[in-house]
């Protein structure tokens, strides 16, 4: 009998890997020196206190080590990454028309003014390391929410706001790549949400980096005032390059009272893509962070979205899927710090390793001693789909107060005869029926995006099966 | 005796996040320290008691075709401050390893033990109950190494922490290449009595065989509210239920103990 294995398809990347020529307006060289960062900081017109920042976060950088506990990351060197690259246009634009031709069909081809016009009520697009466009739609601005980037805030009438926020949650001491996003941060997004107001359709900002051996350091800084409502989506990719990419961008939410904040991240860089991403939100009494994360792309990924429960019943999720194909170690998970009394976090995660790739949910639950009534859930599940890859799963619990209940369950396997045996018995062909369960697995993260996301998502995996079963 | 003046006990077999501190812990080697070998020829079933006389023991196990061997420490407030207990076993096609360890105090236990499952069918299974008080510390590694095709592991803890101890646990079911149709499991259940304790829990699964099942799962923290509102209504104190819950989860365990003789003295033991 002529057999072949199930076969799932790598996510078809090639509507992502388009490029234009590098025709950026300018560039810095390659590496990292403080002529550098100061030459960043004059570009940038940084306030004296932001200079500065930048030259205490450098040194920081050069006295850290590097991460001993994951991934390798020794094909990345700093030497050759260039880490400010400017587009060519002058400034950002507020109308898409005004957007320089060659940025604006990259974006139309990734679909971002289609999804503005249909589903959003703000969109921020970064090309490389700066914001060319930003724009809100007029009712959400009536409610009095900010959507800028940060640099025009860091000189406008949220300066002070800024300074008392900035790298205040995730300080340059965090890590090494915490202290590298200090020295040559640019572009991002900030985001007010005033007490009580509540954007119901969410906002969204894109990240592309087109230039070959170029860092994207992005700085995302969201405050939700109390009782307000926020979804913000993020969405990242590049063409892929032979040479290595570096993506060091740091997120900072801050949740208030009462108030609800979902972040949604579609990632799907190329797979030369060194994404060293930092993300922490610190939530207030009866506030609530939700994270929807999807890993799809880079050569290696370090990425644990962190939530501080820093006030009497604040409330996290974390939902999240990972996708390593060939080529690609990704370390994901989240970590969950509780600090308060009845406060909750509750993990949901999959991961699917194929062809080679390597995937690990790492994950830390802490719950302080001042924590009591304290619940935590965790639930990781892994999908082995051929023995050439690797999955792990590395959880920490830190428990230091008897008053709190945790749970923790994690499954890896391969796909399970018994459920393909049910469908099949339902009239399911065997082939059809391994489709089914293996995009039915990530649908803890679909159900949680918006429609028009979701199928975008679900395009994204485009997995398919084909040949008889084995 | 070992030449070896410093020895790494509970080395971390997958790192976890820097800022967790939970690495692995490097201590002098008392000169004390005794090393135990143990061959098993094939098909010999065999029971060993070690009951902490000493500060530091090292024991290698090679394990022969379808020998059994089973292995019950027992770990008491009375012995050496620090004891430090290393356990290396080997398993050939259908052997099988039984490790119960009882800690029932003691300042300091560090403890780490590997177990490589390299024959077909060979098995692993750890039974591990604690219960800790004061200022007590207990710091364990386990790990099951899983290369044999249809290897099984089970490691099940089960402890109790009071006032101001420390419990860290790292548990790993390592599936490796060529492993097929393994299967490893791992449960933790750890009861905190005192607000004051610190429970460290770090359960471990790598993997890199697709025909394979991993699992583990932990429950940590106080007593069932639903539970303590029975028993209550049946008449019990808040520390007569503490106290009958804890033996409990010592029980679970003591109960799997296959010597008759042993078993019965540790559940006289535990209950006075």
């Amino acid at each position: 009998m002529n057999e072949e294995k199930t076969r799932i398809e790598d996510i078809n990347r090639a509507f992502y890997d388009f490029r234009f020529d590098d025709r950026d307006a300018y560039k810095v060289q390659s590496g990292l020196t403080q002529e550098i960062v100061e030459q960043i900081s004059r570009e940038k017109k940084d306030p004296d206190w932001m200079r500065e920042f930048r030259l205490r976060s450098l040194d920081i950088f050069h006295r850290t080590d590097m991460p001993d506990w994951g991934p390798s990351i020794e094909g990345l060197d700093m030497r050759n990454i260039v880490t400010y690259v400017r587009p060519n246009t002058e400034r950002m634009h507020t109308r898409w028309e005004d957007v320089p031709e060659d940025i604006k069909s990259t974006f139309e081809r990734l679909g971002i003014p289609q999804s503005e016009r249909t589903s959003l009520a703000g969109v921020g697009a970064q090309y490389d390391s700066e914001l060319v466009y930003h724009n809100v739609r007029e009712e959400v601005a009536a409610q009095g929410v900010i959507y800028t980037d940060l640099e025009s805030a860091l000189h406008g009438e949220y300066a002070d706001m800024i300074r008392e926020h900035f790298m205040k949650l995730v300080p340059p001491t965090d890590h090494k790549f915490a202290a590298l996003h200090g020295a040559v941060w640019s572009g991002g997004s900030f985001v007010y949400v005033p007490a009580g107001a509540s954007v119901e359709i969410p906002l969204q900002s894109y990240f592309r980096l087109n230039a070959a051996g170029a860092g994207q350091f992005e700085h995302t800084l969201i405050i939700v005032e109390e009782g307000a409502y926020l979804h913000f989506i993020e969405g990242c990719s590049a063409p892929k390059y032979n040479v290595a990419n570096l993506h060091a961008g740091c997120v900072e939410l801050y949740v208030g009272k009462n108030a609800t904040l979902r972040y949604s991240t579609i990632e799907n860089w190329s797979k030369n893509m060194y994404n060293l991403n930092t993300k922490r939100a610190k939530v207030e009494a009866g506030g609530k962070i939700e994270w929807v994360s999807g890993s799809f792309g880079s050569h290696v990924s370090y990425l644990y979205p962190m939530s501080v429960l820093n006030g009497d019943g604040a409330r996290s999720e974390f939902t999240g899927v990972t996708f390593a194909g060939a080529g690609q170690n990704l370390d994901t998970g989240c970590k969950a710090v509780h600090n308060a009394p009845n406060t909750t976090s509750y993990v949901n995660t999959r991961s699917i390793s194929k062809d080679g790739g390597v995937s690990t949910f790492r994950s830390a639950v802490v719950v302080n001693p001042q924590a009591v009534n304290s619940k935590s859930a965790v639930s990781c599940q892994s999908l082995m789909l051929d023995a050439k890859s690797r999955s792990d799963t590395i959880p920490a619990m830190d428990i230091r107060t008897s008053q709190a209940d945790i749970g923790h369950e994690a499954r890896i396997g391969r796909i399970s005869d018994d459920a393909v045996f049910y469908l099949m018995s339902r009239g399911l062909s065997e082939e059809d029926a391994r489709a089914l369960i293996v995009s039915g697995f990530a649908e803890n993260v679909s159900k949680e995006l918006p429609l028009e996301y979701a199928v975008e998502m679900n395009n994204l995996i485009r997995i398919e099966m084909k040949g008889a079963i084995g | 005796m070992t030449d070896r003046q410093t020895i790494t006990v509970n080395r971390p077999l997958a790192n976890t996040f820097g800022w967790l501190h939970v690495n692995g812990t490097r201590v002098e080697a008392p000169e004390s320290t005794r090393a135990l070998p143990l061959t098993l020829a094939a098909g010999e079933e065999r029971t060993v008691l070690t009951e902490g006389a000493d500060a530091s023991l090292e024991i290698s196990a090679e394990l022969a075709e379808g020998a059994v061997l089973r292995l019950i420490q027992v770990r008491r407030s009375g012995g050496p401050a620090q004891e430090i207990n290393h356990v290396r076993v080997r398993c050939a096609d259908r052997a099988r390893f039984e490790w119960y360890r009882i800690v029932l105090g003691g300042a300091s236990t560090l403890d780490d033990c590997s177990v490589t499952l390299e024959g077909r069918e060979s098995a692993f299974e750890a039974e591990i109950a604690y219960r800790l008080g004061g200022e007590e510390r207990l710091d364990m590694n386990c790990e099951a190494i899983h290369l044999g095709r249809r290897t099984r592991s089970e490691i099940l803890a089960s402890g109790v922490l009071r006032e101001k101890a420390f419990k860290l646990l790292r548990g790993t079911i390592d599936l490796r290449t060529g492993c097929a149709g393994a299967v490893g499991n791992e449960m933790e259940d750890v009861l905190l009595v005192d607000d004051t304790v610190r429970n460290q829990s770090v359960p471990v699964i790598l993997c890199s065989e697709e025909d394979v099942e991993g699992n583990h799962g932990a429950t940590i923290g106080r007593l069932d509210e639903s539970l303590v509102f029975y028993l209550a209504s049946r008449g019990m104190s808040p520390e007569e239920i503490d106290r009958m819950m804890a033996q409990a989860k010592m029980d679970a365990v003591l109960r799997k103990i296959p010597d008759a003789a042993i078993r019965e003295a540790l559940l006289e033991e535990t209950r006075a």
